[in-house]
């Protein structure tokens, strides 16, 4: 793509996730998220391929709707309360209106269904963005009316995405499409504590952009987009697949990564609040996301080759340096001592 | 509720309602997405003559200007599913199923 077009969205999305998350009335916010859209529609069909196209379809028809629907629920609140402050969201109709369209936004069950083959269709760096930057400004919405949202509706949607993006990726061999449903599964666990404290919602969602652009940087890295290319990949890079290992199960939230983090300050924010069930609930299905992520991690460690060769390291390989993800993937598993300082940070 | 309040919630609603049982053409979801907007910038107009606030002119203009700019990025979405799939059925939006 055009240097100067690629730049011009770039900025374009970095312009309208501040506008949202900046904002306190609810038309400078819905300003934001059309921005986001708009910007992010180009970058998602750049390589003309008819998959990418239908991604943008698809992409484009789910966020129109939502951004449309987040405007409505604004509107009827206004005509209720006769103001437009995003904190000041109190007529039940408006909450019930917004909650449905931030879950259309950010891709929780039953609203789900556009996620996977979005990010199949573009590339893993659109998916990056997709996963992570275009995740910020409905969380964050999110974040600024919790206080009055309906918690039963909120913790349904949650067990049902940790249900579905766990029981769905079970099935998958494309690599986008598993870290789709990885993305459901931790929406999930960040929309269970949203009522009861925002604040680890918001930590929850910083840990697992630090740990889901390490997994995208380092596949981006070996260009693996399926498991049997995963399988021959260790050749390529044997170090970035060690540690690879490491990051996904640091996603699959194991004990002493960083990933089981946010898992443990959520049981303990639900146990206080007396949701004993629902903290059980969800972490028995995070234990499906633990065998795919599982079955992905021995994948890229996995050194008998499917046919035999005669050396054991590919010996012309592109040395390009590869800071973010050396520091991202440090973050991403060796971030757990340090939860002392992290929860003050939040 | 009011008679004006509620023409201007079945408006939004059979238009959503339109956009959710689309059947066979991207244009109609589209014209779909047009009259929600439409149907919300009426409403947005009458909120200053209503409420005496003139500094609120502003945003029914806005969210025109954002929502053209919504419909022609929908149209180049059509015309690109045209190209590369030859026409705007959104049954053949299936190559993404695996």
């Amino acid at each position: 793509m055009n240097p100067h077009a690629k730049l011009v969205f770039t900025m374009s999305l970095v312009m309208g996730t501040s506008i949202t998350i900046s904002s306190n009335h609810w038309i400078l916010a819905w300003t934001g998220l059309e921005i986001n859209t708009l910007a992010i529609i180009p970058l998602i069909s750049k390589s003309h391929h008819p998959r990418a196209i239908e991604a943008t379809i698809k992409y484009f028809l789910t966020q129109s709707a939502a951004s449309a629907l987040i405007l409505f629920s604004s509107l009827t609140n206004a005509w209720f309360t006769g103001q437009w402050d995003i904190t000041q969201l109190n007529h039940p109709t408006s909450c019930l209106v917004l909650t449905t369209a931030i879950a259309i936004k950010l891709g929780l069950v039953p609203f789900h269904f556009w996620f996977p083959e979005v990010l199949q269709g573009s590339s893993m760096i659109t998916a990056l963005l997709l996963s992570t930057l275009m995740k910020l400004p409905p969380i964050t919405l999110l974040l600024i009316t919790s206080q009055s949202l309906d918690p039963s509706m909120l913790t349904f949607l949650a067990i049902s995405s940790a249900l579905i993006g766990g029981w769905m990726g079970l099935n998958q061999t494309q690599t986008r499409k598993i870290l789709a449903f990885s993305s459901i599964s931790h929406l999930g666990w960040m929309i269970v504590v949203i009522t009861y404290n925002p604040n680890l919602t918001f930590l929850t969602f910083t840990l697992y952009v630090v740990m889901t652009t390490t997994v995208f940087l380092s596949l981006n890295q070996i260009k693996v987009l399926k498991l049997s290319t995963m399988l021959i990949s260790w050749t390529k890079t044997p170090t970035l697949n060690a540690s690879m290992m490491l990051t996904l199960l640091s996603l699959a939230g194991l004990p002493p990564l960083t990933g089981f983090m946010p898992k443990w300050l959520i049981i303990q924010e639900l146990t206080k609040q007396e949701m004993t069930p629902t903290a059980t609930i969800i972490t028995l299905l995070s234990l499906l996301g633990l065998f795919f992520y599982l079955r992905l991690a021995y994948h890229s460690t996995i050194t008998l080759p499917p046919n035999s060769s005669n050396h054991m390291k590919l010996w012309r390989i592109n040395k390009t340096p590869n800071t973010p993800t050396a520091i991202l993937s440090a973050l991403s598993t060796s971030l757990l001592p340090l939860s002392p300082l992290i929860i003050t940070m939040f | 509720m009011s008679p004006l309040h509620f023409s201007f919630y079945s408006a939004f609603t059979f238009s959503c309602l339109g956009l959710a049982f689309h059947r066979t053409h991207l244009i109609s979801a589209l014209l779909c997405l047009e009259s929600m907007m439409l149907s919300m910038f009426i409403p947005l107009s009458m909120w200053p003559i209503e409420n005496q606030t003139p500094s609120f002119t502003l945003v029914p203009i806005l969210m025109l200007a954002f929502s053209a700019c919504e419909a022609g990025a929908g149209l180049a979405t059509l015309v690109a599913s045209t190209r590369t799939h030859g026409s705007d059925h959104l049954h053949n939006l299936n190559l993404l199923q695996c």
